[in-house]
């Protein structure tokens, strides 16, 4: 009898935690985004069904920020997975102080995101800033650049901002992968007279594949759900929003809690797509 | 053959090194140099006269540096708690899930996994009404538990995959000799666990360091709100005070750069599966 409760007495403080903190909210959000609540009209709460999901997909301001989401998604993905690989290969290299090299290569992802637009804000101020000096020095420009009033440079500037916050941790996993498998295996193979190639397409991709995998959702999910950075470009405007910034300036600024809702749950939406994927890599046991 | 190939580590070197370090340092010089001199019409990157002020304003009690110290504090005393409740909950769990035949395992742990991809828009909202109804707001304490709530199935994953490399004849030569489930877990597992609990502080110390969004909305007191918020808080659109900004970000910056420099070692070792074979 002991037995069988054991393992439920010890899960009970995740589920504790869990189910009030989380998966209450998930589920009262869900009936907020079906009601009318503004809290500027707090007498007026009712339900009016999926009238919120209505009113924003065909609201303009909703797209624009499905686009810009979209857009900062694309391009951290394939940004960061080809750079954090390679950064992974070259932390890979044996030299002196290679550990010290490890330690430099995770400071930006070890630092505040807001604080990490912060950095880069400076850099790209549109003004005298940092690169904008270079430029104008090397007479790349005629007249300082503005990075941050135009909505694609500045989106290209947040993906540019997160891809550098993003790329220690791919490389991280790219490094637990590649050090996971057996030396053996790579004698084995040495000894069956594979060549490196080989080597590489029969032994190293497809171990280092589930690791990959984790890498690339990770950075998917994360890529969703920027918005320290945003903010600390170009403040609460309209300019750079994704649907996260949307989602909070419609329930935060605006006060609408019933809309926010719904936004909230068409981020959740996108999420839970990738999540499926997510849950598929990580349940995936690696066999050598 | 063998230059060449140096000379292209060489350029790798620089590359990384300038990309890495280059937005640090540029905002170093920019809390050194004096505020006229900010962002002046000339094309030289260091500034002409050098100036302290805002690291003396930050530690030396100035009205708005103390405010700096104050989130330091405030950050510090959430990621005790974080650490504290987190890590043996998700040691439990994680034990629990991992080493534990029971009804229900796999649905719970697939719940817990999905969790992971949801972002904190889909819960904050309902929580901040919680929040505000049972009087929540501005407390430390409660702010980590949502903290909590949003580490733990990344952490207990991890701790799932280390505990699953330690081989099952451990357990079952402890549970010979007359140990129950609690002690072999006591006696066998949480010994060896050292490193992967080292990792887990580290992810949840770096995570609640840096957390922006949920403190936005939960704690904005000057007794809760973390050092990020305070930073922001200069950045406001009718005073931006790049020297106090810069200096502060370098200063929030220190504590999570230095543990990470310290506890490297334990960022791989935490996400290799099968670790303690080695």
């Amino acid at each position: 009898m002991k037995q069988k409760i054991l393992p439920y007495l010890l899960l009970a403080p995740m589920i504790l935690v869990m189910g009030v903190l989380v998966f209450y909210p998930i589920a009262a959000t869900f009936s907020y985004s079906l009601k009318k609540w503004k809290l500027t009209a707090p007498n007026d709460i009712r339900f009016i069904g999926m009238n919120n999901y209505k009113s924003i997909l065909t609201a303009k301001s909703t797209w624009y920020s499905l686009q810009n989401t979209l857009f900062l998604l694309l391009l951290v993905v394939v940004a960061t997975t080809v750079l954090g690989v390679l950064l992974s290969l070259f932390l890979n290299v044996s030299v002196r102080g290679s550990g010290l090299l490890l330690a430099i290569a995770v400071l930006p992802w070890a630092l505040p995101p807001y604080v990490n637009g912060i950095l880069w804000r400076f850099i790209f101020h549109p003004g005298y800033g940092f690169l904008n000096k270079v430029l104008l020095k090397f007479g790349l420009v005629e007249a300082p650049v503005e990075w941050l009033s135009s909505r694609w440079t500045l989106l290209l500037v947040v993906a540019v901002v997160v891809v550098w916050r993003s790329i220690p941790f791919m490389a991280l996993v790219c490094m637990a992968g590649r050090q996971s498998i057996p030396h053996e295996l790579y004698e084995a193979a040495r000894i069956d007279g594979g060549n490196g190639f080989g080597i590489f397409r029969r032994i190293t991709l497809p171990l280092m594949l589930p690791f990959l995998a984790i890498g690339i959702t990770s950075t998917s999910v994360s890529a969703i759900n920027i918005f320290d950075e945003i903010i600390a470009l170009s403040g609460y405007g309209d300019l750079g929003k994704n649907i996260l910034v949307e989602s909070y300036l419609t329930t935060f600024t605006f006060l609408d809690f019933g809309k926010g809702s719904a936004v909230t749950y068409l981020v959740m939406f996108l999420a839970a797509l990738l999540g499926v994927f997510y849950l598929r890599s990580l349940n995936k046991e690696v066999e050598y | 053959m063998k230059i060449v190939r140096k000379i292209g580590y060489f350029i790798a070197l620089t590359v990384f090194l300038l990309l890495v370090l280059g937005p640090f340092l540029w905002a170093f010089v920019l809390s050194v140099t004096p505020e006229h001199a900010m962002f002046a019409q000339t094309l030289e990157i260091l500034p002409e006269t050098v100036t302290f002020e805002n690291y003396a304003e930050i530690f030396t009690g100035g009205r708005k540096g103390t405010l700096v110290i104050t989130g330091i504090l405030n950050s510090l005393k959430a990621v005790g708690t974080t650490l504290l409740v987190g890590i043996p909950i998700c040691l439990l769990s994680a034990y629990a899930l991992g080493r534990m035949e029971f009804k229900g395992r796999k649905l719970l742990k697939d719940l817990l996994l999905i969790t992971m991809v949801i972002p904190v828009m889909a819960t904050i909202i309902p929580l901040f009404r919680l929040f505000v109804e049972r009087e929540l707001l501005d407390h430390v304490f409660w702010l980590s538990m949502v903290y909590v709530s949003s580490y733990l199935p990344l952490i207990t994953w991890l701790m799932m995959n280390y505990f699953a490399a330690i081989p099952r004849e451990l357990e079952e030569a402890a549970q010979i000799d007359g140990c129950g489930k609690v002690t072999t877990f006591l006696k066998i597992f949480l010994p060896v666990s050292r490193p992967i609990i080292l990792s887990a502080a580290l992810i949840m110390f770096l995570n609640t360091w840096n957390q922006f969004q949920i403190p936005l909305i939960l704690a904005s007191s000057l007794e809760t709100k973390p050092v990020a918020i305070v930073v922001s808080e200069f950045m406001t659109k009718d005073s931006i005070q790049y020297g106090l900004t810069a200096a502060s970000g370098i200063v929030a910056v220190i504590p999570p750069a230095v543990t990470a420099l310290i506890f490297r070692k334990f960022l791989i070792s935490g996400m290799m599966k099968g670790s303690v074979k080695g």
